[in-house]
């Protein structure tokens, strides 16, 4: 499974498996960071031709509004090639946020 | 005579003011946090609170200031019977956040989210336009 190489703290880990991208993201996303976040995810989804991105969240404790809003960017760009997001492992605080947002049932979401 | 001022209690009362960055959000929403512990807020409720410190701050940072980042905020978070007041100056554009547009119907839409969690999760969301600014207040009481 090929690992794809960024330059981002923020995403631990990335690889490739077929047309689905995994990647572990790690650390508190606020508007302080969601720009880098943003820029590694769309850079890894260009370069890849990804059709599916999986995030394990697993690392992440906290996120506002700002970091649905990259994920959500993320989603509409798969959706127009028939693709999904899914998100796994959240922490109480990041799937209280998407509950909130309405967002829990857009994603998927795997424990 | 002498008059004697009484300085609320660090306990009661904490103010500080930050740069309208946001490399200083996490770091603001940490003190609302403990200061919200100290008051006797269950951990959820400090959660709460803290998210709603950093939307509004990052709304504040993104709209009311338009980006530019050394800009001044002035928080203050005050102890309540019940619960913990949180207020929030700024001497940005005045723009008040609760007349804009209600968030899209489609969730996938961008805008309004930090206003949701607002509503959502505090118990009194109040804004005042300033002269030279706004004013938020929030509180959230104890459970």
């Amino acid at each position: 499974m090929p690992t794809i190489n960024t330059s981002s703290d923020l995403i631990r880990e990335a690889r490739q498996e077929g047309s689905e991208v995994f990647c572990t993201i790690a650390g508190e996303i606020d508007l302080h960071t969601s720009p880098e976040l943003r820029t590694e995810l769309l850079d890894i989804l260009q370069k890849t031709a990804a059709k599916n991105l999986t995030l394990d969240l697993s690392n992440v404790p906290y996120m506002d509004s700002s970091a649905i809003a990259v994920m959500v960017e993320a989603l509409q760009r798969l959706r127009k090639l028939g693709g999904s997001v899914a998100l796994t492992h959240l922490q109480p605080r990041v799937k209280g946020l998407l509950e909130i947002a309405r967002l829990n049932t857009i994603f998927t979401i795997k424990e | 005579m002498m008059s004697r001022s009484v300085s609320p209690s660090p306990d009661d009362l904490l103010e500080w003011q930050l740069c309208s960055d946001p490399a200083q959000l996490s770091d603001s929403r940490k003190r609302v946090e403990a200061f919200a512990r100290t008051c006797g807020l269950s951990g959820s409720a400090c959660n709460d609170l803290g998210l709603c410190a950093n939307e509004a701050l990052a709304n504040i940072m993104r709209h009311a200031y338009s980006g530019v980042t050394d800009q001044p905020i002035r928080v203050t978070a005050q102890r309540l019977p019940d619960g913990v007041k949180l207020s929030i100056r700024d001497w940005g554009n005045g723009v008040n956040p609760a007349s804009l547009p209600a968030r899209p119907k489609d969730p996938t839409q961008p805008g309004g989210l930090g206003m949701i969690c607002l509503r959502s999760l505090v118990d009194v969301v109040r804004f005042t336009p300033q002269p030279d600014g706004m004013l938020l207040e929030m509180q959230k009481k104890k459970a």
